[in-house]
């Protein structure tokens, strides 16, 4: 697919105006930008998640934890994922992600041997410099197929 | 906005709401709203050559969904933190309970906190997503 240029995630109305609808949200907040504007907002607010959609959008040179750290997908489990708001993300603002560091952890499982466990952080600011929010992902390597 | 609820908030407050009948419409919904087209998601013959019965909803769906509780409850501009734990997977015709609990209130910087307990749980008890969250007042 087509990259985005220049690189970065624009926050658009539009966009969140969608991803509230796909989790069934109709606070005035996340679609109705004179409501933001009369609650003295810069902007419609972006959900809570919003941002790990974003990073569906990110260009391809943008920084790949999983070719990286040469996990298999095969046997990748998305553990959790944790946000940590500066502030809340408006609609207009372009936030750019950066990678922070991983951090290792090995467990011994019962049900697939050993677990490698990668929690990674990213700092998402905005056009400005501004640090918005901080995002630590968790990433779970099994040994092999996880059977529920 | 939410300044007279954080006034009164006090531990055990509770909030919630169940969504019932989740289908493959809300799985597509959401990969086109978050960008998620794994085909495990939406793509039946995908799922069944994995071993799978059909396919399964995304976890950031349910942890969307969650997140929720918090910005509905208190606001979406009063939420500090918010994360989620992966449990087990949501599949179609699921009816699921989202929940938030106060678990402590307490002051930090002069302003009032509240942390929560968040849970998605099935109308037959599986767990999908442990999670939590701290509120406070927040202004532009």
């Amino acid at each position: 697919m087509a990259e985005i240029n220049p690189p970065g995630m624009p926050i658009e109305r539009g966009k969140i105006h969608e991803f509230a609808n796909s989790i069934g949200c109709d606070e005035p907040l996340y679609h109705d930008a004179e409501a933001a504007k009369a609650a003295g907002l810069p902007g419609v607010v972006a959900p809570l998640t919003y941002t790990a959609a974003t990073a569906f959008f990110q260009p391809a040179d943008a920084p790949n934890l999983i070719k990286d750290l040469g996990l298999d997908m095969r046997f990748i489990l998305h553990g959790g994922q944790e946000f940590f708001y500066e502030r809340p993300v408006f609609a207009g603002e372009m936030l750019t992600a950066e990678q922070g560091e991983t951090i290792k952890t090995v467990k011994e499982g019962k049900r697939g041997g050993s677990m490698q466990i990668f929690d990674s952080f990213t700092n998402y600011k905005n056009q400005d410099g501004e640090l918005v929010l901080r995002v630590k992902n968790t990433l779970i390597q099994t040994g092999g197929v996880v059977k529920e | 906005m939410s300044n007279d609820l954080f006034a009164s908030i006090k531990e055990g407050d509770e909030f919630a709401f169940t969504k019932t009948d989740f289908t493959r419409t809300d799985f597509a919904r959401y990969a086109g709203g978050g960008g998620d087209f794994n085909p495990i998601h939406h793509d039946q013959t995908f799922a069944e050559k994995a071993g799978l019965p059909t396919v399964f909803g995304m976890g950031m769906l349910t942890a969307g969904i969650l997140s929720r509780v918090p910005a509905e409850w208190f606001g979406p501009t009063s939420v500090k933190s918010f994360g989620i734990r992966f449990k087990t997977r949501l599949w179609p015709g699921d009816d699921v309970e989202f929940k938030g609990v106060v678990k402590k209130v307490y002051e930090e910087d002069g302003t009032t906190h509240a942390d929560l307990d968040l849970t998605a749980i099935t109308s037959k008890g599986e767990v999908l997503i442990q999670g939590f969250s701290t509120v406070r007042p927040w202004s532009a």
